[in-house]
């Protein structure tokens, strides 16, 4: 049957023209498929229970080719989930006879992501120790392809490079409405095309509306590498030990979804089956994968990847450097069927690709500015920053934007605190309010309180201070990747929670529930009550307020911030609570959300000390053996336990 | 010398050993052909204590069976726990959450008093098991790779992964996005995950994977709406002697 393929009714385009691109219409596709499904089996993409999959069609009305995705991937027909291998005789004159599948197949439908993974295992397979079950299959497989117009919401094929494929398929077909653009790929298409579908060459407006259909498509990706992909291999290298492994991987069941659904993941196991007489049996192969607790253990019970942490990383790294280092392909597509198939939602190699590159962009943030503070060859000396805008907060409050003189930005983590000067007044510390994610500006929200902030209450627009820092710590951004949030800010310690919680908000899908607890003494001494007002209305933040003394016009909660956290509804197991209010609020709030059995490692505070020089030399700060400048201000509740003199 | 091979049943509905027998005429033939059955009360009447292999279906639930069990197994060479009530301690556990005099009167009525009973408990509670052909119903495909591997010599590969895996090689579309839950994510496969192929869902009823994470399936099964109570329920039909319907 093969070899009807190859015979050419028609004189077929030329291939050399292969750059030539082919109307052809509906009827036109119909009756190749039709034509096809008598010479061989025809796999198509088709309907579910609401899902996708790929299956045996026998005529071309059961395609659904506008899909998103399928559940499965097409390569199940060049690599089947068990396939056997060779058939064998036992006894003392053993005989291996190989088994090879070389039924011709037609695969109708397949999106360029899952050509550029065939691609992928066609290099696999065929590079080195060919592989003469995979060749087989693949060579009596005819792809016809077609431009993803929807593409599912958890597809990166933009940033992975596989959204348009130039080779690799037999024939590609853009939906263009009232017809297809074909892209001929192989002689063995273009002879299809001729024999079948009585194509036509493309007119200068169809292939305006290819472009126009690619580039609408392209607009649907909602999600997207942070880095460039050629920058994986070296992210990934530089952070093997990186903490995210661990914490990420908490919740994984190690039940295979991911790389049973995975168009690139190929690795399997071979196992013998004896018949019942004895005599005679099969060895095949079927699918496995790395992320499985017994992947690899071997007959002694020694398992080389025995926790859940070191299969989650090694299934990453395989998709984002192992492959390309040995085959000079990305082993992901960026298809999103396992980041659609994962249950813990923990599998988008997008997602740890990013996460990675975040936190590396954190330590490196906190690199670069350990570096300038040890290059400043001066200390002490402040850089010239310019106040650009006034914001009244409360009767003893004000927001102050600054923007440093050199035009950089301030360059620091949310809950870190700079040192400001008013020249002949003095220097006091002062947590930065805003998020780095808002722009090259900065805000300080500073109450008025003593002689220096007394003299910045002063200033006027446009007059000019001096800016040490960012000094310290800042909040545990890699630690709360992916957890839920509750944020406690009692009074100003809104001043500096908010740049944390500003930030989380413009990151807001790299995190879980976000809950805000936020109270005042009186409704007058609420902070940035605008902004309040905008996180009570997200519907991606659940927010509650209250105030120790009401006045006339309040009509919410009223009582001191503690009697908020009863009222929500807290997982334990992936809550951090972030809290940060004056002294005494601390000790309250820790028996409030030890009784919820949030760990000491996820309660997070922020710590007020005595700061004169922020560079862990004065000794103000000093708890019992610890610089709350260099170590803290942020702490949790693990390591506040062993400073006897912190709450 | 063909082994010799004995089927016991303990507490349960010998479902198992009618499943074991689930064959074509040629695998029939073909099985009869490399073992013979000594002891087999579904199928046969004859009687032999003379055996090497035991299959043992059926949960452990009172005291008179511990010394019989205690026998079979110094009798046997291999002793294997076939169906969910032997390897598992199966549905009979389920009792196991009340007390015992009241399971007996709910049972058994006035007559309560003429029968005696325990907590149920698995085969492996009481006497050292070899080998598993887990489920309820064992899947006859799996009994026989049991033999074959017993009688070539080799250890059986049965899964340690979950049954997640071969609900993929079936190209099945998950349970959770059918709207429905499953407890398919810490299962052992090795069923081909037939109930959920079969547009069900998966019971647990060939017990856990060896590290299963009950926790992260506990937080999905309540994320997809269910409460704590009923995760819990979800767990006990099938895994209530293995600390996790808690």
């Amino acid at each position: 049957m093969a070899k009807n393929v190859e015979t050419t009714a028609k004189p077929a385009p030329d291939v050399a023209e292969a750059k030539k691109l082919f109307t052809i219409t509906r009827a036109g596709f119909k009756s190749m498929v039709d034509g096809l499904a008598k010479e061989m089996d025809i796999v198509g993409v088709k309907e579910k229970q609401g899902k996708f999959v790929y299956g045996k069609i026998s005529s071309f009305d059961e395609l659904r080719l506008d899909y998103d995705v399928t559940t499965m991937p097409p390569t199940r027909f060049l690599m089947p989930a068990r396939e056997t291998l060779l058939k064998f005789s036992t006894g003392n004159d053993p005989r291996f006879e190989p088994v090879v599948d070389t039924r011709p197949m037609a695969i109708i439908g397949v999106h360029p992501y899952d050509i550029s993974a065939i691609a992928m295992l066609d290099k696999v397979f065929t590079s080195v120790n060919p592989d003469p079950n995979y060749i087989a299959r693949r060579k009596n497989t005819i792809l016809i392809a077609v431009d993803t117009l929807s593409p599912s919401s958890k597809s990166f094929a933009n940033a992975m490079g596989t959204r348009i494929v130039e080779k690799g398929f037999d024939l590609l077909l853009t939906d263009i409405g009232t017809s297809y653009v074909v892209t001929i790929g192989s002689k063995k298409g273009a002879d299809l095309l001729a024999k079948y579908a009585a194509p036509k060459e493309a007119a200068g407006n169809d292939i305006a509306m290819q472009k126009e259909v690619r580039d609408e498509a392209l607009s649907k990706y909602t999600i997207s590498l942070d880095i460039p992909k050629e920058s994986l291999l070296k992210l990934l290298e530089e952070n093997y030990d990186n903490p995210y492994w661990e914490s990420r991987s908490k919740t994984c069941l190690s039940c295979g979804s991911c790389v049973m659904v995975c168009p690139t993941c190929f690795c399997f196991d071979v196992q013998d089956d004896v018949a019942l007489n004895l005599k005679e049996g099969e060895r095949f192969r079927r699918w496995d994968g790395c992320i499985l607790a017994d992947f690899a253990r071997v007959a002694t019970g020694e398992n080389f990847r025995h926790d859940k942490a070191s299969r989650f990383r090694h299934r990453i790294f395989r998709k984002g450097k192992y492959i390309f280092e040995k085959y000079g392909m990305a082993g992901c597509v960026g298809c999103g069927r396992c980041a659609n198939a994962c249950l813990a939602e923990i599998a988008s190699p997008l997602e740890a690709f990013n996460a990675i590159a975040e936190s590396a962009r954190a330590k490196e943030a906190a690199a670069r500015i350990m570096k300038e503070v040890r290059a400043q060859a001066e200390l002490y000396v402040p850089q010239p920053a310019k106040l650009v805008k006034i914001t009244t907060l409360g009767a003893k409050e004000k927001a102050f934007e600054f923007k440093l003189k050199s035009g950089k930005p301030l360059r620091h983590r949310p809950g870190q605190f700079v040192e400001i000067s008013v020249p002949g007044i003095g220097e006091a510390p002062i947590s930065v309010s805003s998020s780095p994610t808002r722009g090259d500006t900065f805000q300080l929200a500073i109450r008025n309180v003593g002689n220096i902030t007394n003299a910045i209450h002063d200033l006027k627009e446009g007059a000019a201070v001096g800016i040490r820092g960012p000094f310290g710590n800042g909040f545990p951004l890699e630690a709360i990747a992916g957890k839920d949030l509750l944020f406690l800010c009692a009074g100003i310690g809104l001043f500096p929670l908010r740049s944390l919680i500003q930030y989380v908000l413009d990151k807001r899908d790299a995190y879980s529930r976000v809950i805000i607890l936020s109270a005042a003494r009186t409704p007058a001494d609420m902070m940035f009550t605008n902004e309040q007002a905008e996180w009570s209305k997200r519907s991606d933040v659940e927010f509650l307020n209250t105030v120790d003394k009401a006045d006339a016009n309040w009509k919410g909660n009223v009582g001191v911030i503690t009697t908020l956290i009863p009222k929500v509804k807290i997982d334990p197991r992936k809550t951090v609570a972030v809290v940060v209010g004056p002294p005494i609020m601390y000790r309250f709030a820790i028996v409030e959300l030890k009784k919820r059995d949030i760990p000491d490692e996820n309660i997070v505070m922020s710590l007020e000390r005595r700061m004169k020089c922020g560079v862990g030399k004065c000794g103000h700060c000093q708890i019992n053996g610890v610089y709350v400048c260099q170590e803290g201000p942020v702490f949790n509740l693990a390591q506040l336990r062993s400073l006897r003199e912190a709450v | 010398m063909k082994p010799k091979v004995a089927f016991f049943d303990f507490t349960g509905c010998e479902g198992c050993q009618l499943d074991a027998l689930n064959l074509s005429p040629e695998d029939f033939f073909d099985l009869v052909g490399v073992i013979d059955f000594v002891n087999f009360r579904e199928v046969m009447t004859e009687k032999s204590d003379d055996y090497d292999i035991a299959f043992i279906e059926g949960s452990i639930t009172r005291e008179s069976e511990i010394p019989r069990i205690q026998k079979i197994r110094q009798q046997a060479k291999v002793l294997v726990a076939m169906g969910a009530c032997a390897c598992d301690g199966g549905v009979n556990c389920l009792k196991n959450h009340i007390p015992m005099d009241e399971a007996l009167r709910i049972v058994y009525g006035k007559d309560a008093k003429y029968y005696d009973t325990m907590p149920a408990r698995p085969v492996r509670a009481v006497v050292p098991v070899d080998y598993y052909v887990r489920g309820c119903p064992p899947v006859t495909a799996e009994f026989l790779k049991v033999v074959k591997a017993l009688l070539v010599g080799k250890k059986p590969e049965i899964p340690n992964y979950p049954v997640c895996v071969e609900c993929k090689m079936a190209d099945n579309i998950c349970a959770f996005e059918r709207s429905t839950t499953c407890l398919g994510p810490v299962t052992r496969a090795g069923c081909g995950a037939i109930c959920v192929t079969s547009g069900r869902h998966c019971f647990g009823c060939r017990g856990l994977v060896d590290d299963p994470n009950i926790d992260s399936e506990k937080e999905i099964l309540q994320k997809y709406g269910l409460t704590v109570e009923q995760v819990l329920e979800k767990f006990k039909i099938y895994n209530t002697c293995s600390e996790v319907a808690k």
